[in-house]
């Protein structure tokens, strides 16, 4: 096929994921998007994500030419931490602070006792490769003891005895005064010129040492495999594709380029389900709602993030496994229950729902090949809510194996049950499981589930969400086109982000002006040029300036958005305001007037903005009743209902139907309860609502 | 649990067996989970007080309509007193109960800082359920701040003590109340806002409570709250007690001082006596209630509090860790348990108007008392003891003339257990956090020169007690030590052979020419610019005997620097010696050593070692 020259506007955002690597392009220009989906190569992910790229742009008859770049979500960075042998890493601190990584903060998780049986993990870094260097700071960084170079060459060569190549470097208040670190660092390159080496002071120059000294570690962890697996990129991507911009999703819900992540990649750590919650956060803009909460359900777990005003919650407080990772990130609370959930009965016989899933293999009762006992998946395709083929008609399920396992379970609880009655009640508990967390993250932040929306995505969200909907009084379910692709899309509607932080504790009445304004100054700096590196046009440039500020006296900051321009004293009122309102928001309550204020961190997120990727309107279609796929019995409330299934692609926008009604598509099924109202919006985006049914009035 | 005449309902004594479906049951049960988080959640994000939002020492509970415990994460207070005062069918929906006397709450508050909010739940017009939650609040007035005075030896010097009152009459608040509330601490405006908080969250968690009831029925959801409270009481009746032979067992503990009199062995004695699916605790033989402020009320409601709080000490006798973090003790717990108390007048049955502020001591005591004698039952196949709550601190004027206040809960080590070493420097209050130094540096005219783990503190065993905290302060200002410790003579016990772990210390000008140990309850020692504070915390006792730990892991430790090459061998017979520059274990030599130090002791190790500060003070009784 020839393709005539067009100006280059291709954008490819590429998601690799355990099973799949999911392929979306868009067209700038036009608007125009193509998916596709190839098998993940976990050997090598560089080679599926090459033939991914090449399938999209073969399918579109496009050339190399017309990419004008690429954006990656990775899951390299956790998944080395989360399975790797840890077994090469080495940590350099302050005399004094040997044990800082068995104290940690001496908490033990859950419930009271525990203390008892509880056990202690293995240490990130067992404590005879953490050194001791000489030395010492004080809390504004003034230098109480001269760093002991020769402690610091001791060190060096006690890893490169042992061969340790990577080292954290976490010198206590480095956050304030970085020469001490530096110096450890030039050290050790002349000592040692192959280790890798993080240090504090650039990985989190924030208070707080524990912390600070884990996420080092975890960015000296995985940077040699971030680098690896970028270097293998490169080389897949061969000539004419290499040369493009090739961009990495950050947890943050922000790209950065390549060569800029390999010096800092812990900012990649959580940045999968980022993707798709800020795709869904597109998506649900486009469907007129700006507050959603987005339920992405795998086989063997839900993900759940809020996003408010269109905004995901980010937080810094979060963590990669059991290791505290204090970057900003967006925030996603996992449940353990998704499509291969199984249903089984406790030793105590009752009737559980997950954390235990069949994964993928050996999959549901009802796959080829499948495992041997029930699941979410087997519940639904025994009540007629999924088609008997999976994936487009291409994987054939066994109904009858799924019912055999039901029965047998309802055997097992000593109840005279039928198959759907037991599999209507797994259901049910699943979906209490999910209203329940969704309510916990709501209180949590003061926010109420009836002011927002439910986004599904996922394999196995849509057959069940609309009725969680109905479980918490939530304003609509929405289901973006394309389901299982949607962190595909969100890297293309993700801006470049850059953070920047540095902590400076200073009290409201001794606050000196002219050091937050250079503080800021500097952060700025940095961000633009961090930017700037990546090509990006000053005028696309938005520094935004924030702090975290607490009571003086409190040990917890609340993070605010500070004013740009002249720092003065109006500025500081501002700020001082714009604390107080945070806080009453977050915690119910200010002390305005009551209590000085503490700044504590500054930072600066620097945004290269980028034109958003839209859906395509669809051509309306006013009248036209799209034809039925098949009429099917469906099992709702108790009895099967004879009930309309459709073919999603032939779904005309504006069509409203009343439920129940089952909608199918390539890798995903939605389910329309009786009560319930399905619209689909000039987008092709589901829409339900329900309509009037009896509910449980929800009350926060 | 004996069901004598209550002044509140007892469930009918035989209940028709119902027929719970499985599912509702499940949704009930996660709900009830669900309920309690929410109303934590709400708490933690609205209350003030740093004991509250940082320290997590606030505790909910939810109670069908026989005041039973629903839900098993945690302890919490009990809603019977309020029940004994206000009979069900006089309350009214928007009511809301307060109470903080610990003589008037049937056990379930045991110190006056622990201020508990009730609320009852309605369906069809009658109570079904109650809703409490209560924080342990920064002064309800008293002699001292904080209201903790480790020396006062009535409830008068402790602060104001509230029995059970309505403070809200269907939705609307006893004003005249609470303004005698506020009066009464020094932080009104904190206590109204942390009050306003529970009362807030408790009224939510009766709302979805009473959801729960509309989506189901009454019939339905008391069905599963039996079933949940059975479920509990049939895991400890099949799955633990089983573990214990029947029989009668002894042991018991001692708190070393009570704040007021000169420290000497304060006896807790518990006889235990199990048959078949029933558990006798006698506490007869505790020693006398005290003049200071460590005595515990709990002698109240057939002892549903105290069984409440000790009985998860059983889940330690699970099969597997994994298995005991999934066994939640509710209410049903007391199906399995009886407890007989001494005569009124001892440290567990103490007299009003005797001061128990820092009961705590007793409290802790108590689970490691427990968990004494089950591992006699056992063959010590329990964990060896811990203590991991304490308060060490600083005060004075800073360098701008500003008095400052650093109190901090440093934990210690858990006791070794047959699986694993004990735990280092942990706290036993879930989700509770240190001071990072950065932060304290920051705040206070301190210098942390040290943050670390104390080299042989833990008890030598086979399995070894965890290290506790080795921390160093140098003052850079003149200042006064304050310390609230237990366990400072007596070391927390080894089991089965493990060797006790060492005790707390405080030293002042440790690095200096005259170092001075202080004692546990100390009121502002002063300290001189420029010196050093040491703080030294419990190790956990060690598990089993330490002639038995694989040398492999004694190189380790030794490696680590968590046992010296002089324990490594006194203690472990384990000899080391360098080889190529690295430490090795010499096997030959190590054997030998070990045959000679076993040949030395005089008949087998006893069950329990109390360390050597038990002789020392035993002498003095």
């Amino acid at each position: 096929m020839t393709t005539i020259a067009r100006p280059a506007s291709l954008r490819i955002g590429i998601d690799t994921g355990g099973t799949f690597t999911d392929i979306v392009s868009v067209d700038g220009a036009s608007g125009a998007m193509r998916v596709t989906k190839v098998a993940s190569t976990p050997s090598n992910p560089a080679i599926g994500l090459v033939r991914g790229v090449k399938q999209v742009l073969e399918q579109g008859g496009a050339s190399i030419d017309q990419v004008v770049g690429l954006a990656h979500g990775t899951t390299v960075a956790t998944n080395a931490l989360l399975q790797g042998e840890i077994d090469s890493l080495g940590l350099i601190v302050t005399e004094g602070f040997r044990h800082i990584l068995e104290i940690a903060r001496q908490s033990v998780p859950e419930g009271y006792g525990n203390s008892y049986f509880w056990v202690k993990p293995e240490r990130i870094v067992p404590l005879d490769l953490v050194r001791e260097v000489g030395g010492r700071l004080n809390f504004q960084g003034k230098e109480l003891r001269k760093l002991e170079e020769k402690s610091a060459r001791e060190a060096a060569r006690y890893f490169k005895q042992r061969g340790i190549r990577a080292i954290g470097v976490c010198l206590i208040h480095s956050y304030a005064n970085d020469r001490h670190e530096r110096r450890v660092a030039e050290i050790l390159k002349k000592e040692y010129p192959e280790c890798t080496v993080s240090l504090s002071c650039d990985v989190l120059p924030e208070y707080r040492e524990y912390e600070r000294a884990v996420t080092t570690l975890v960015d000296a962890f995985v940077k040699p495999h971030m680098e690896r697996y970028l270097k293998r990129i490169h080389d897949e991507l061969g000539p004419g594709l290499r040369e493009k911009p090739f961009l990495v999703m950050q947890s943050s819900g922000g790209v950065m380029s390549a060569e800029q992540i390999v010096h800092k990649p812990i900012t990649t750590a959580l940045s999968g389900p980022a993707a798709g919650a800020l795709g869904s956060a597109v998506v649900a803009r486009i469907a007129g709602f700006d507050s959603v909460v987005t339920l992405d359900a795998g086989g063997t777990s839900t993900d759940l993030c809020l996003i408010e005003d269109g905004k995901p919650h980010v937080t810094n407080g979060g963590s990669v496994g059991p290791f505290p990772v204090r970057i900003p990130m967006i925030s996603i609370e996992t449940i353990g229950t998704g499509g291969g959930s199984i249903a089984w009965v406790s030793r105590e016989g009752h009737l559980r729902v997950g954390p235990r899933s069949a994964g993928a293999e050996p999959g549901p009762m009802c796959y080829p090949k499948g495992g041997n006992e029930p699941t979410i998946t087997d519940a639904n395709l025994v009540l007629g809510r999924l088609p008997p083929a999976l994936i487009g008609g291409g994987i054939a399920l066994n109904v009858e194996r799924s019912r055999t396992g039901l029965a047998a379970l309802a055997e097992k609880l000593g109840r005279k049950m039928s198959a759907e009655a037991l599999a209507e009640g797994i259901i049910e508990i699943a979906n209490w499981n999910q209203a329940n967390c969704i309510r916990q993250m709501t209180i949590q932040r003061g926010i109420d589930p009836r002011d927002f929306a439910l986004l599904s995505f996922g394999g196995a969200g849509p057959a069940q969400s609309a009725a969680v909907m109905d479980l918490l009084s939530m304003k609509a379910c929405i289901v973006p086109p394309n389901p299982g692709n949607l962190s595909a899309f969100g890297l293309l509607a993700v801006d470049w982000r850059t953070d920047h932080i540095t902590t400076k504790v200073m009290h409201e009445d001794t606050v000196d002006l002219k050091t937050v304004a250079s503080l800021y100054a500097g952060l700025e700096r940095d961000a633009t040029e961090t930017l700037r590196r990546d090509g990006i046009d000053a005028s696309h440039i938005r520094l935004v300036r924030e702090a975290d500020i607490r009571y003086a006296g409190q040990s917890m900051e609340v993070r605010v958005t500070a004013p740009g321009g002249t720092v003065d004293k109006t500025f500081f009122a501002r700020l001082a305001d714009a604390f107080h309102a945070a806080h009453r928001r977050t915690f119910g309550y200010d002390y305005k007037g009551e209590q000085k204020i503490e700044l504590v961190n500054l930072s600066v997120s620097g945004f290269g903005v980028i034109d958003r990727p839209t859906l395509p309107r669809l051509e309306m279609r006013d009248g036209v009743t799209p034809a039925r796929k098949a009429v099917r019995p469906v099992w709702f409330a108790g009895a099967f209902r004879d009930t309309a299934v459709y073919d999603r692609a032939t779904l005309p926008p504006g069509w409203r139907f009343e439920g129940p009604v089952i909608v199918e598509e390539f890798g995903s099924t939605s389910v329309v309860f009786p009560g319930q109202t399905l619209e689909v919006d000039p987008h092709g985006i589901l829409v339900i609502r329900r309509a009037g049914a009896a509910r449980l009035e929800v009350v926060r | 649990m004996s069901s004598s005449t209550k002044p509140w309902p007892v469930p009918p004594k035989k209940l028709a067996p119902r027929d719970v479906d499985p599912i509702v049951l499940q949704i009930v049960e996660g709900t009830l989970n669900s309920i309690e988080a929410e109303i934590e959640f709400a708490i933690e994000r609205t209350a003030r007080s740093p004991m509250i939002r940082e320290a997590h020492d606030y505790r909910v509970g939810l109670f069908d309509r026989y005041c039973r415990k629903l839900t098993g994460r945690s302890y919490s207070a009990m809603p019977q007193a309020v029940v004994r005062d206000y009979p069900p069918e006089t309350m009214k929906p928007g009511d809301v109960f307060l109470m903080n006397d610990t003589y008037l709450t049937e056990g379930s508050i045991g110190h006056l800082p622990d201020m508990c909010s009730t609320v009852p739940v309605f369906h069809d017009g009658t109570v079904v359920a109650y809703i409490q939650a209560f924080g342990h609040h920064d002064d309800i007035g008293g002699r001292v701040p904080g209201s903790m005075p480790g020396t006062a030896v009535t409830v008068f010097e402790e602060g104001l003590a509230i029995p059970p009152i309505k403070l809200y009459s269907e939705g609307v608040r006893n004003d005249e109340a609470f303004k005698i509330v506020k009066r009464n601490t020094r932080v009104p405006e904190m206590l109204a806002a942390d009050l306003d908080s529970e009362v807030q969250a408790c009224l939510m968690g009766a709302k979805r409570m009473a959801e729960l009831f509309q989506r189901f029925g009454a019939d339905t959801v008391e069905a599963c709250f039996q079933a949940i409270l059975d479920k509990c009481r049939d895991i400890y009746r099949k799955e633990l007690l089983p573990r214990i032979a029947d029989g009668t067992y002894y042991w018991e503990d001692f708190v070393e001082h009570d704040g007021v009199t000169d420290p000497k062995l304060h006896k807790l004695a518990l006889t235990m006596t199990k048959k078949g699916e029933r558990i006798t605790l006698d506490f007869n033989g505790t020693d006398p209630q005290s003049t200071g402020p460590i005595n515990w009320p709990a002698d109240y409601a057939d002892g549903a509090f105290l069984i409440k709080w000790i009985a998860p000490i059983l889940r330690n006798l699970a099969e597997t860790p994994e298995r005991a973090a999934e066994i939640h003790v509710n209410e049903g717990v007391c199906e399995v348990f009886d407890v007989v108390f001494p005569p009124k007048g001892t440290l567990i049955t103490p007299e009003w108007p005797a001061a128990t502020n820092a009961r705590s001591f007793v409290l802790l005591r108590s689970l490691g008392l427990l968990a004494g004698v089950v591992a006699q039952a056992v063959k010590g196949r329990m964990p060896a003891d811990q203590e991991t709550i304490r308060y060490t601190g600083f005060y004075g004027t800073d360098a701008n003339g500003k008095s400052f206040l650093s109190r901090e809960v440093l934990g210690g080590g858990s006791g070794g257990r047959y699986y694993a070493d004990g735990n280092d420097a942990i706290h036993i209050v879930p989700d509770s956090r240190n001071q990072p130094a950065e932060f304290t540096e920051n705040r206070f005219p301190v210098i942390v020169e040290k943050l670390a783990l104390r080299t042989d503190s833990g008890g030598a065993g086979f399995r070894r007690g965890g290290l506790g905290y080795e921390k160093h302060y140098r003052a850079l200002v003149d200042c006064h030590t304050i310390v609230t410790a237990d366990r400072v003579r007596l070391g927390c016990y080894g089991l089965n052979g493990g060797k006790a772990g060492q005790p707390f210390r405080v030293t002042v000008d440790a690095l200096g020419k005259k170092p001075k140990d202080l004692g546990g309850l100390v009121d502002g020692e002063p300290m001189k610019a420029g010196r050093v504070v040491r703080v030294i915390t419990t190790g956990g006792g060690g598990w089993g005997d330490p002639l038995t730990r694989e040398p492999e892991r004694v190189l380790i430790d030794v490696n680590q620097g968590k046992v010296s090459a002089k324990a490594a061998r006194e203690d472990y017979g384990v000899v080391l010696a360098k080889r190529k520059g690295l430490l090795a274990v010499d096997a030959k030599k190590t054997a030998a050593l070990r045959k000679r130090l076993a040949g030395k002791r005089r008949g087998k190790p006893p069950m329990i070692d109390r360390g050597p500060g038990y002789d020392k003070l035993a002498r003095r009784r």
